[in-house]
């Protein structure tokens, strides 16, 4: 069943939304603006191609229609790196970014350094902005489409019940959240400056508090979902949610960091530190993500 | 992919969109594979001195011939006259990108065209 071209001008439209929502910060950033300068295009093609995996996994798992085909999947990840890059270049050229003196590669680049925070905010936008209370969204369209239209082997996933996301959606989203997060602060001077400054001790503290607030965010907190989705019966289970979330945040963080040329010419000490500093917000985003990120589903 | 349905507008989105994926990751692609290693190859021009209130400027582009972008690219252009230092101008570019140039301006408060300039790149950093 098709959705009407009112339906998807909204379902864009929300996707627009949510990715100038999470994303103007970067784009207000001048280190972001000078990494377009400076990255070199293998770098790139390697952040354009990890940003399409993450798409292609948050909308798999937390996606506005849970009942999509791969091809589907695939299609909407596309779509919103598409969206991404015209937001990216819009906002670029109305502020001014995108000079006639520059050259073509300057151009390419500082769009699609930015445009990549676009399509998970798009995504993010996409899934979760207004779905609540709407007739004409994903849920009824869900049940019109006939059962056996899905033929892959994810069948027994997908028919299972919305709250029951599977431990590697959990890890996708969680992973989507802390980029999203992270990659706010990452590209900023500051990162450097506390990582170089901080003690170790500092840094220890730092790495406590972005645990501590794994455990508070996953468990204790009052938000929408906390107790549905994460399976924290016990106090090993929070332990080791809240590892594995912290472990998330610092995978993205490194990544985000190297991609930035952060780690080009450091010590490993200060690589390390500099992870640890960015992994607080990555932490955030990551166990927000798990519970935030995916409230959508829980209507 | 007869699973897919779309309409209309879904369907150009995503063909539009696909054809902005791909022309980026071709480009990229193109870039990453003629690019080569050579480091920040900066080179300096210098326009016809002009005149403005109390002042002469010469129009200064600097140019980036390597492979890799320079950041904090400082310029010095020396004015000569009867072949004694008269006066120097400094001007920094906070940017030259690869295969990319800047323009700016140096002041002098004689007349150039009295004597003779010479520019020197006096440093830049890797970023």
């Amino acid at each position: 069943m098709r959705r009407s071209i009112a339906d998807s001008t909204r379902e864009y439209a929300r996707g627009i939304a949510g990715g100038l929502l999470f994303s103007l910060p970067l784009l207000y950033t001048m280190e972001m603006w000078f990494a377009g300068l400076t990255v070199r295009p293998s770098r790139l093609i390697g952040y354009v191609l990890v940003t399409y995996v993450l798409l292609l996994g948050y909308n798999r798992y937390a996606g506005l229609r849970e009942d999509a085909s791969f091809a589907e999947v695939a299609i909407d990840s596309v779509e919103e790196m598409g969206l991404g890059l015209v937001v990216a270049t819009v906002v670029l050229w109305l502020c001014g970014r995108l000079t006639g003196e520059m050259t073509g590669a300057e151009i390419i680049n500082q769009i699609v350094v930015e445009a990549m925070t676009v399509a998970i905010g798009v995504s993010v936008g996409t899934a979760q902005l207004g779905g609540e209370g709407q007739p004409e969204s994903g849920e009824q369209h869900d049940e019109d489409k006939p059962r056996d239209d899905n033929n892959d082997n994810d069948d027994a996933e997908r028919q299972s019940p919305k709250d029951e996301i599977s431990f590697n959606g959990q890890l996708v989203i969680a992973m989507c959240g802390a980029v999203l997060f992270a990659a706010n602060v990452a590209p900023t001077e500051e990162i450097l400056v506390v990582a170089i400054e901080s003690s170790p001790l500092k840094l220890l503290g730092l790495s406590v508090m972005s645990l501590v607030f794994g455990v508070l965010l996953l468990t204790y907190s009052e938000f929408h979902g906390a107790s549905k989705f994460v399976r924290a019966d016990g106090a090993r289970m929070v332990a080791m949610n809240a590892f594995i979330t912290y472990a998330v945040a610092l995978l993205a963080s490194s990544l985000i960091l190297w991609f930035f040329g952060r780690f080009d010419g450091e010590s490993l000490e200060i690589c390390v530190a500099q992870t640890v500093v960015l992994g607080v917000a990555g932490a955030l985003g990551a166990s927000a993500g798990r519970l935030l990120l995916q409230v959508g589903n829980a209507h | 992919m007869s699973a897919v349905k779309k309409n209309i507008l879904e369907w150009i989105v995503f063909a539009v969109s696909l054809i902005l994926v791909m022309g980026v990751i071709g480009y990229l692609s193109y870039d990453a594979a003629t690019l080569g290693n050579n480091p920040p190859d900066i080179q300096v021009r210098l326009g016809a001195s002009e005149q403005r209130t109390k002042r002469f400027v010469i129009p200064v582009t600097v140019k980036n011939a390597g492979d890799e972008t320079a950041e904090g690219v400082r310029v010095e252009v020396k004015l000569k006259l009867d072949g004694a230092d008269a006066e120097t101008g400094e001007l920094e570019f906070p940017f030259v990108p690869r295969g990319g140039q800047r323009e700016g301006f140096v002041a002098f408060n004689s007349d150039p065209n009295a004597g003779r300039l010479e520019t020197r790149v006096l440093g830049y950093e890797k970023p």
